[in-house]
This record gives structure tokens, C-alpha cells and sequence, in this order.
């Protein structure tokens, strides 16, 4: 890999890795964790990685063949900014994805889902590092007011909660969660970047390549756990559940989903060269590649099943038990499926539209919100997030609150956020930059 | 074969490879390929390919660049599991395959690829002479312990 290394300025790196001591506790345990499961790779580097072969010039949009912006006020101002916004929302994702993740890392049953997870958030660690490296290592007073060291202060700061994205600012209940996260929040991160290695902005697109690396085994710390315990569960000798992974897909799939932003949108990075697609293609694909995994995992669980069946009449019961016949036993209701896209959405274009899981259309609010409670985890519908969302639904259903404003509204957990925890008004970039 | 598609693998081919090698070898290891699909996407995503065709995998290769082993500095690609649906062999889905590997190869450094084939896999040792490997000036020896 031909990619360049890059260290932050000293108070930028301390300020991370002052933010990790208060937010990723478990880090030191890496490089225990990283010699028994990672014997031969590479050793963990907190720094920024540069791609070098990335292309010259913009591949698509208004300004499809000129040279790819340097340094920022080379974008158009509104290009600048919406770029800007796209690197604060990406770091919030890193470090917010490492603050979720924390919370039930412990709880892994197997040393190597832990070691996996474990890896995931520091590589998670490092991309939230790229993040401020880019907006640390460039003048961005062209696009905004905000100096560099505030706009990484406001980064770190975040906490569950108050982050970008609905989906960065949901408890884990379980480790079960750190798991269906990364099949299938980390899988919107994959399309993200892939996205935006295309970019305009040659920094950010050269970002990209290392990046993306390091997202695919991030899918793959998601779904070969999954598959484990698919196989587990059709035995009967397993700790998670078919119904478990299930509630968990109902949790977290809508919040992929408005990752993309509104259906309805992302032409406007298209025109700009810092996205290859809108908001609704990119979605249909991450649809697409769910289903793909989905069925991966069926097939491995009706395949459970029936161990003794030559592989081929297992298939042929599986293509049955899909298409909505029981046999021998197994049905379809066992299998993992997809809620409608439109169930349980709080943005975007089907937002708080009482859609069910299965497609069907509510017109009373409380048999809408009793459906949808019944398809989420336990522990996640005694949340503040559950019940917040649950009011808006009502308000929004009753005409007592526009849709606009429920879509715009954010549960704010009650937690001490903004200054360093360990002393009283400190930031967590401590000296003053250049910037 | 038209449709025939070589892309780099993912963590969703890992049920297609499971397949193919269980009409090869008569096992169904799922835990196996987990682990080495596993260990190649995390050191080298764009590494090791398949090859798809209407949506299913139908051959797979994975591999990736390294140095230093025996003692060879020189970085160099390592071909190390393959494999081609029965159903679907005398297509040229090997080739391309080694092809897409071998271009990755390039494109990461290394000027040698190697591979090792048991002695009794005449079939594999005649396709891997025909994408053009000879004999190394290394002989694979082994002790029983």
C-alpha cells in the first residue's frame, strides 16, 4: 500500500488520545489482543494515512475533468461547505461509533469477537484521527468563521446523544449490538467512503483508500459473528436467538437508512464532485447488499438445521422455507428478513409515516407505536430514544407537531458533555494553533 | 460467459466459497473460510478475488503480497487457496481469476509470484503451469513430528 504517514500537531494528537483515556478506556488492550489474533498484520498506528495513486482531476459533477481542489477555498463556496459539513458529520461518526461501542465491548462471550470489536474501535480511533487531520492540516477560514482548534473541540466533545446521526447516538443494549452495528451501520461507512473517494477535494479523497480497507474487515467483525450464531441458534445450543438478531435488525436498519439522508436528496454532492451518487441510489444498494447478507446467514441457519441433508436438498428447502412454505418444521417466520423500509423511520421521506414491518399502513397511532415496540429489543424499548420517538410519532399523527420539526428533533440524553471531565473548564485541545 | 464478473471478495462470499469447496472436497466448513476470508480481508481487501456470474460465486483465489517469508526479502504475491464450481470449469474462470490477482500483485510491488501444489493435484499443478509458473529453485521439505 502506497500510502503516506501522517502525524497531527502535538496538541491535536494529545487531545485525541487525551479523548481516548476518558472514552475508549479499553485501548491499551489492543496490543495484548492484536498479538494473539493479529499476529501477522501490521501494528496498529494512530496517525493519518494518505493514499498516493488517487486521480488528479474530478470525476464527476459540474466540474468533471478540472483539477481536484488542494486546499479549500480552491472548491466553490458552497461546494467548501457542504465538504466541511461532510468531514464534522464523518468524525462525529468515528468517535461516536468508539463511545457505543465501549459500553458493551466487556460483554463479548468469545475472546476473539472481543479482539475483533476491539480492533474495529481503534481502527474507528484512527479514521476520527484522518478526520482532524483534515481539518487540522488545511485553512478553512474561507468556508467558516470557526477556528480549527473549535471545530475539533466540538468534535470531541460530542457524546451519545448529541452527536450528527440518529444511529451514533443510540445505547448499545448488548454485545449483540456491537455486532448487527457493524454489519450493518459500518456497512453504510463503507458506501459513504466509497462515495467520497471520488471527491472533489483531493485530501479527502486520497483519505478514502486506507480507510475503506479497514471498513471491510469492520463488515466482516459483523457478520461472521452473525453467522455463528445463526448456526448456534438453529441447533438449539446458542445464547442469542433468531428473535434476538431480529429485534436488533428492527433497531438499527431505519437508522442505516437515514444515513443516506433523504431519499430525496444528494444530488447536490453529485454536482459538486464530492459524492458519485444520490442519496437514493447509494440506499438501494446498501438495501440490496442487506438482503445479500441476510440470505447468507439464512441459508447457513436452515443449512444448521438440517445437517444431514447433501447440500443441495438443503438449498432446495431453503429456496422453499424463503418462499414462504414450511418445511419439515421450519418456516419462514425463522428466518431473518428486512423490515419496509419505511417502518420506524423518524427522516427522510417515509418519516413518521406509520408504515409497519411488513408493509402493512396504520392510521391509529397507539396500534402504530404498539406494533413497532413489539419489534425492538427489550432493553432498547425501555430507552429514552424509544419513547422519545414515540411522542413525536403521536404529535406528528394528531397534527399537534409539524412534520418538519419532529424529523429535526433529537432526543439529548442527560450526560456531562462538552469540557474534559477531568478538571474543571478544560478543552480538550489544550494550547493554542496556528489555526 | 458474458456475465462472468472478477471483483475483489467480501465478507458475503464467504457461504459461495463454502459451496464450491464443498462439491470439491465433500465438506461443508464454514468456520474454516470464516477465519481465512477473515485474515484476507483484514490485511489486504483488494486482494484475493471471485468470480461471480448471475449473482453467485463461482470461483474464488485469495492471496496476498508479503516479504520475509523463507527467508525471501523480495515482496512477494502468494497464491494460496482457489477453487472453481465443478459446474462451471473449461470457462476460463481460472485465468481470470489469476489475472486479477496477478495485476494486484503487480499494482502492490511485488515482480514474483509463488504458489505450492501437493504433489497428487495433477490438475491443479497442469492450470497453474498453464498461467506460466515454473518450477522455484526452493524444494518444499517437510519432518514429521
Amino acid at each position: 500500500m502506497n500510502d503516506e504517514i501522517r502525524a497531527l500537531p502535538k496538541a491535536y494528537h494529545e487531545a485525541i488520545e487525551h479523548w481516548q483515556r476518558h472514552n475508549f478506556p479499553d485501548y491499551p488492550k489492543l496490543a495484548e489482543e492484536w498479538d494473539r489474533f493479529f499476529p501477522k498484520d501490521e501494528p496498529f498506528c494512530l496517525c493519518a494515512k494518505i493514499a498516493t495513486d488517487t486521480p488528479d482531476d474530478i470525476e464527476v459533477g459540474d466540474h468533471r475533468g478540472e483539477r481536484k481542489a488542494l486546499v479549500p477555498k480552491e472548491l466553490p463556496p458552497e461546494a467548501a461547505q457542504h465538504l466541511l459539513m461532510q468531514i464534522k458529520a464523518q468524525a462525529s461518526t468515528e468517535f461516536g461509533s468508539i463511545q457505543q461501542h465501549q459500553g458493551t465491548l466487556a460483554r463479548a462471550q468469545e475472546p476473539q469477537d472481543h479482539a475483533w470489536a476491539l480492533r474495529v474501535m481503534a481502527e474507528e480511533l484512527r479514521h476520527g484521527y484522518q478526520m482532524v487531520h483534515l481539518l487540522t492540516s488545511a485553512d478553512w477560514s474561507p468556508v467558516t468563521d470557526t477556528k480549527a482548534a473549535d471545530m475539533v473541540e466540538e468534535i470531541l466533545s460530542m457524546q451519545t446523544g448529541s452527536h450528527v446521526l440518529a444511529a451514533f447516538n443510540l445505547e448499545y443494549d448488548s454485545f449483540l449490538d456491537n455486532v448487527v452495528f457493524a454489519a450493518f451501520i459500518d456497512r453504510v461507512g463503507k458506501y459513504q467512503l466509497t462515495m467520497q473517494k471520488i471527491s472533489a477535494y483531493r485530501p479527502y479523497a486520497s483519505s478514502m483508500p486506507p480507510m475503506l480497507r479497514e471498513e471491510a474487515f469492520h463488515l466482516a467483525a459483523g457478520v461472521i459473528p452473525l453467522r455463528r450464531w445463526v448456526e448456534a441458534a438453529a441447533r438449539g445450543d446458542g445464547y442469542i436467538s433468531m428473535g434476538d438478531i431480529q429485534r436488533a435488525i428492527a433497531k438499527w436498519f431505519g437508522r442505516g437508512l437515514e444515513m443516506f439522508g433523504d431519499e430525496r436528496g444528494g444530488q447536490t454532492n453529485v454536482k459538486f464532485g464530492l459524492k458519485d451518487m444520490a442519496n437514493r441510489e447509494a440506499q438501494d444498494m446498501y438495501v440490496d447488499e442487506l438482503q445479500r447478507m441476510l440470505d447468507d446467514l439464512n441459508e447457513r441457519y436452515v443449512r444448521a438445521r438440517f445437517p444431514n441433508l447433501p447440500r443441495d436438498e438443503a438449498e432446495a428447502r431453503f429456496a422453499r422455507v424463503r418462499a414462504g412454505e414450511t418445511v419439515e418444521g421450519v418456516g419462514p417466520d425463522e428466518l431473518l428478513r428486512l423490515p419496509d423500509r419505511r417502518f420506524f423511520r423518524r427522516r427522510g421521506e417515509p418519516a413518521y409515516q406509520m408504515v409497519g414491518a411488513h408493509g402493512e399502513s396504520f392510521t391509529d397511532v397507539e396500534r402504530y407505536v404498539a406494533h413497532v415496540l413489539a419489534y425492538l429489543p427489550e432493553a432498547y424499548r425501555a430507552s429514552i430514544d424509544v419513547k422519545h420517538w414515540a411522542d413525536l410519532q403521536r404529535k406528528v399523527a394528531r397534527g399537534e407537531m409539524p412534520l418538519k420539526e419532529a424529523i429535526s428533533s433529537m432526543p439529548r440524553l442527560a450526560r456531562v458533555g462538552g469540557a474534559c471531565p477531568c478538571a474543571k473548564s478544560v478543552r480538550w485541545v489544550m494550547e493554542s494553533t496556528p489555526n | 460467459m458474458s456475465d462472468l464478473r472478477v471483483r475483489p471478495m467480501n465478507e458475503l462470499d464467504i457461504e459461495g466459497i463454502c459451496r464450491i469447496d464443498e462439491k470439491i472436497t465433500g465438506r461443508y466448513r464454514p468456520e474454516v473460510w470464516e477465519q481465512r476470508v477473515a485474515y484476507y480481508i483484514r490485511r489486504d481487501p483488494d486482494s484475493s478475488q471471485i468470480a461471480e456470474q448471475g449473482g453467485r460465486v463461482v470461483g474464488f483465489m485469495l492471496g496476498e503480497v508479503r516479504g520475509g517469508e523463507f527467508g525471501l526479502e523480495e515482496p512477494t504475491g502468494w497464491v494460496e487457496f482457489f477453487g472453481v464450481d465443478p459446474g462451471a470449469r473449461e470457462k476460463g474462470i481460472g485465468r481470470r481469476l489469476i489475472e486479477a490477482l496477478l495485476a494486484h500483485f503487480r499494482a502492490r510491488g511485488a515482480h514474483v509470484a509463488r504458489t505450492m501444489v501437493a504433489a497428487q493435484d495433477k490438475e491443479i499443478a497442469g492450470f497453474i503451469s498453464a498461467m506460466g509458473f515454473s518450477p522455484a529453485p526452493l524444494s518444499a521439505l517437510e519432518k514429521r513430528l
